[in-house]
């Protein structure tokens, strides 16, 4: 060979632009996040989004089919889902051998798998009095033995983690039993939330105080870049043992199921390289950088530009030209307004609103009907959301499409009827109406001053109210007073929503559950008939008869109206044509695991 | 001189100790309850109880003040009750994409807003005169939120010439990518303001005798202006850019939202909503210091700039 040198050099330049074009095809799904994630330790985070994110890095045992609706149960690390032993008592599960955690020093260059001690360890950080975890509540009161260590942590100050915990019991490496102090059922739902997941207990001991920084675990992906509250950017992780999509419940009338199938059949999976998450809090940027291609999906659409999107609820002409497709979600959420029924506040201001009495209930069931929902979904949420018509939202485990709540629809004439037979007329001739005994009738509705949306719905409480002849101020608080005012009973009316935590009715039900009063229920609403069926309810499997509780649940709730019911709320999620595999699920919030990009298309439509 | 300085500093001791009151009762009284917020959706008073135990909250108040008195003596403000992540670290980190968009607005700002004072003070009371400020006046009456939303829909989406929204870890990427519309937005929204006020200290000086006497001597107008006005009015020049320093390092909350910049204004906010007071108390007692300071840099740099200026 006469030029070596030159021929060397053309090799090179052949090979860089071999990899040149792979590269540029790795395949990069750039999506916008509504609100700053908090970080990535999984038992000391609850927002929805920092959540939503860990689903990628951890696995819990269990978690949900992608495709079937209604949602449904599957095994993830777990080889399969526990039948129930001991009457719902105790639940043993097998993890997949062969599970590994995503390479990090904490392991000292030695690939580590994961054991059924990582999730014994798990579940014990949740009552470690020092980590603060928001979800403590989901292991109080359950376990047997766990509330004892955790009684014992907080005397000491620090959990024993070496400690045996009659409840979680390790056999052997890969297996773990579950004691519970009573039957439930559900409890394999909090097993699958994407909190209730193991993390390595070197990682958590070498990173310390800075574990929201450093999510290790056996997920699909691993965190490559944090620019906090700016950019997250997800990568493939070389350990994951890859899967494949489960076509068995899919349903073949559904497009997006029948999409999914033809982009994703027998890929393994993950498909993506790469996730980049930028969180925008306000809409307009977070709107115009997905029609400006910079980003691949719109999650969550914002209500501001609704219609522009989707005017007349058909896909503006502009978007469906460019391809861009619309998946339309009732989230499995609640919003409503709740009295407080305790006859006096806890300040002891005298509480109108309050009590069991047939004019107390009378007057809660009259401001009801007197709150104009209709004006709510049509005007303020932009159509963007259904009447709900009990506390559980559809797409959960004992929703009831056919129960209608006559007793909650908008109706001031019935209102003012209501009123008037229970002696709520006006007395003193000042144009408000007066209690049966005289006094005057003055009620204040609480709500987040720092919401321009709870603001807007309140001065909609304060109209609706003062249409039928009630006195009724709002009062914007803080969130974090809300919030408290709520637990100690210091309000009469006040704001609420509740997303579902997992998707059976008993998450709805509780916030009503008389022992729960001062902790989820908000309205200490204490009624022995609600609470036995409640109980009922805890012990039966998901059955027509269990429903039939939920449905009895239900009917109690319109009759003593501690809540009026506001809406399900609709979300539409956009994405380009590119975007392969698309589907929302209700309770996980990201699919990226389940996603392709067709790049070559991507790349045609940015020219 | 350095006794002043000195005298200065000293003076700074009880403007501190007000600052850190303040801040203390105001969050303590207005703030909310931090364990509310971290508590989750359930909780129990227990549970309230023991954030409140890890946070320090139940502890008395005179102990707590005292704690924040030596963290701020320390330079050590903890870690975020929110993200758990190292004050210091937010600070730093933070502090960086501020300045990448607040320093070039400050100096392009006064440089244009002089350049262009100057300018409308030499032909004050023509039509172009009035013109200027005519526009100077509308604009100072749209709202922020407005020029943010119009430049980002049209120099961003419809025109194409800068990315919507973003920021990332290269320097000269964000000047060169990222910083150019929020730069000239805030350019231009401050411009008007600007433009008014030191027009009005040129005229200001313009009247003065000095000048008189200048032109009476035969010295060209333009140089009346550019050698003697100019340098007179620096001195209220420097005193608003004195007041507007601090803010550099705050930087501002709209405009780090809508573009997405990593910067401390939008820690800020989001530290309020989040009841977070490790990091509110740090912004608010660093920034209250460098108000002090840069308040008493700018008195120094009033003797360079007009010698018959003495410290007292």
């Amino acid at each position: 060979m006469k030029h070596p040198r030159f021929s060397l050099a053309l090799i090179a330049l052949a090979a860089a632009l071999a990899v040149g074009p792979t590269h540029a095809q790795a395949k990069v799904l750039r999506i916008a996040f509504r609100t700053a994630e908090t970080g990535f330790d999984p038992q000391r985070i609850d927002d929805r989004y920092s959540v939503g994110i860990c689903e990628n890095f951890f696995e819990p045992l269990l978690s949900y089919d992608y495709l079937a609706r209604p949602v449904r149960l599957v095994p993830l690390t777990a080889e399969a889902i526990p039948e129930p032993e001991e009457g719902g008592r105790r639940y043993t599960f097998r993890i997949r051998p062969g599970i590994y955690f995503a390479d990090d020093a904490a392991f000292k260059g030695v690939k580590r798998e994961l054991t059924a001690r990582d999730i014994e360890y798990s579940i014990k950080r949740f009552r470690d009095p020092r980590l603060r975890s928001p979800y403590e509540w989901l292991f109080e009161n359950k376990i047997v033995g766990l509330d004892e260590l955790a009684e014992r942590a907080k005397k000491s100050g620090t959990l024993d983690y070496e400690a045996r915990v009659e409840g979680l019991e390790v056999r052997g490496k890969y297996t773990i039993s579950f004691k519970l102090k009573e039957a439930d059922y559900n409890f394999l739902y909090v097993l699958a939330m994407p909190n209730v997941v193991p993390v390595a207990r070197e990682v958590v001991e070498r990173y310390g105080d800075d574990t929201m920084g450093h999510p290790v675990g056996t997920g699909p992906f691993i965190l490559k870049e944090w620019v906090r509250r700016s950019k997250i950017v997800l990568e493939k992780n070389p350990n994951y043992r890859g899967h494949e999509l489960d076509t068995r419940y899919a349903n073949p009338a559904d497009e997006w199921d029948r999409a999914a199938i033809e982009s994703l059949k027998g890929k393994v999976l993950p498909a993506l390289d790469r996730v980049e998450i930028f969180p925008i809090e306000d809409e307009q940027p977070r709107f115009l950088a997905f029609l400006n291609r910079e980003h691949d999906i719109l999650d969550e659409t914002p209500f501001a530009f609704i219609h522009q999107v989707m005017p007349n609820g058909k896909l503006a002409a502009n978007l469906a030209k460019a391809g861009v497709k619309v998946f339309r979600e009732e989230q499995p959420e609640l919003t409503y307004s709740v009295f407080n029924l305790n006859e006096r506040q806890n300040d002891g201001v005298d509480n109108p609103v309050g009590g069991y009495t047939p004019e107390r209930v009378a007057l809660r069931r009259a401001m009801v009907l007197a709150y104009d929902r209709d004006r709510e979904i049509s005007v303020l949420r932009k159509g963007q959301a259904i009447a709900a018509q009990s506390p559980v939202p559809p797409g959960v485990v004992g929703y009831d499409g056919a129960f209608r709540a006559g007793a909650q629809d908008y109706d001031p004439p019935r209102a003012k009827a209501l009123l008037d037979m229970f002696g709520y007329v006006d007395r003193d001739n000042d144009g408000w109406r007066d209690r049966p005994d005289g006094r005057a009738l003055q009620v204040s509705y609480k709500y987040n001053a720092g919401s321009q949306e709870n603001r807007q719905l309140a001065e909609l409480w304060v109209k609706s109210m003062n249409e039928v002849g009630i006195r009724v101020e709002a009062e914007g608080v803080q969130f974090a007073d809300l919030l408290k005012d709520k637990k100690v009973g210091k309000f009469m009316a006040a704001s609420s929503a509740w997303t579902a935590d997992y998707p059976d009715a008993q998450n709805f039900l509780q916030l009503l559950y008389g022992p729960n009063s001062g902790q989820s229920n908000e309205a200490s609403f204490r009624l022995a008939e609600y609470d036995r069926v409640y109980e009922r309810s805890l012990a039966m499997p998901d059955s027509p008869a269990r429903n039939g509780l939920y449905r009895e649940m239900n009917r109690l709730l319109l009759a003593y109206a501690p809540w009026r019911l506001g809406v399900h709320r609709i979300y539409n999620h956009l994405q380009y044509p590119w975007v392969k595999g698309y589907k929302k699920h209700p309770i996980l919030y990201t699919n990226f695991k389940y996603l392709d990009l067709d790049t070559a298309a991507r790349q045609a439509a940015l020219k | 001189m350095t006794a002043y300085v000195l005298r200065r500093l000293w003076q700074m001791i009880p403007t501190l100790a007000g600052v850190i009151l303040l801040i203390f009762f105001l969050f303590n009284w207005v703030g909310g309850d931090p364990a509310q917020v971290l508590a989750g959706k359930i909780s129990n008073p227990e549970q309230i109880a023991n954030i409140r135990k890890q946070l320090g909250v139940d502890e008395p108040f005179w102990f707590q003040l005292w704690v924040f008195v030596k963290q701020v003596f320390t330079f050590d403000f903890g870690r975020s009750w929110s993200t758990n992540e190292e004050v210091s670290r937010i600070l730093l980190t933070r502090v960086g994409p501020t300045l990448t968009i607040m320093v070039p607005v400050l100096v392009i700002e006064t440089v244009l807003a002089v350049l262009f004072a100057i300018m409308v003070a030499y032909v004050r009371g023509s039509l172009t005169d009035r013109t200027i400020m005519i526009v100077c006046t509308t604009a100072m009456s749209i709202s922020f939120l407005v020029y943010i939303i119009f430049f980002q829909w049209l120099f961003g989406f419809k025109l194409g010439i800068f990315p919507v929204q973003g920021w990332s870890e290269s320097f000269t990427k964000n000047l060169v990518t990222y910083a150019p519309l929020p730069i000239m937005l805030a350019i231009f929204v401050g411009l008007a303001p600007q433009l008014r006020l030191y027009r009005s200290f040129f005229l200001e000086e313009v009247n003065q005798d000095y000048v008189r006497t200048a032109r009476a001597k035969g010295l060209p107008e333009k140089k009346v202006l550019l050698k003697h006005v100019l340098r007179n009015a620096m001195i209220p020049i420097l005193t608003n850019i004195g007041i507007y320093l601090p803010s550099v390092f705050v930087g501002s909350f709209l405009l780090e939202v809508f573009f997405s910049i990593p910067g401390l204004g939008r820690e800020i906010i989001t530290a309020v909503n989040r009841s977070d007071f490790p990091v509110i108390k740090a912004v608010t007692v660093y920034l209250a210091m460098l108000t002090m300071i840069i308040n008493l840099l700018v008195d120094v740099m009033y003797k360079f700039v007009d010698p018959r200026v003495s410290f007292k």
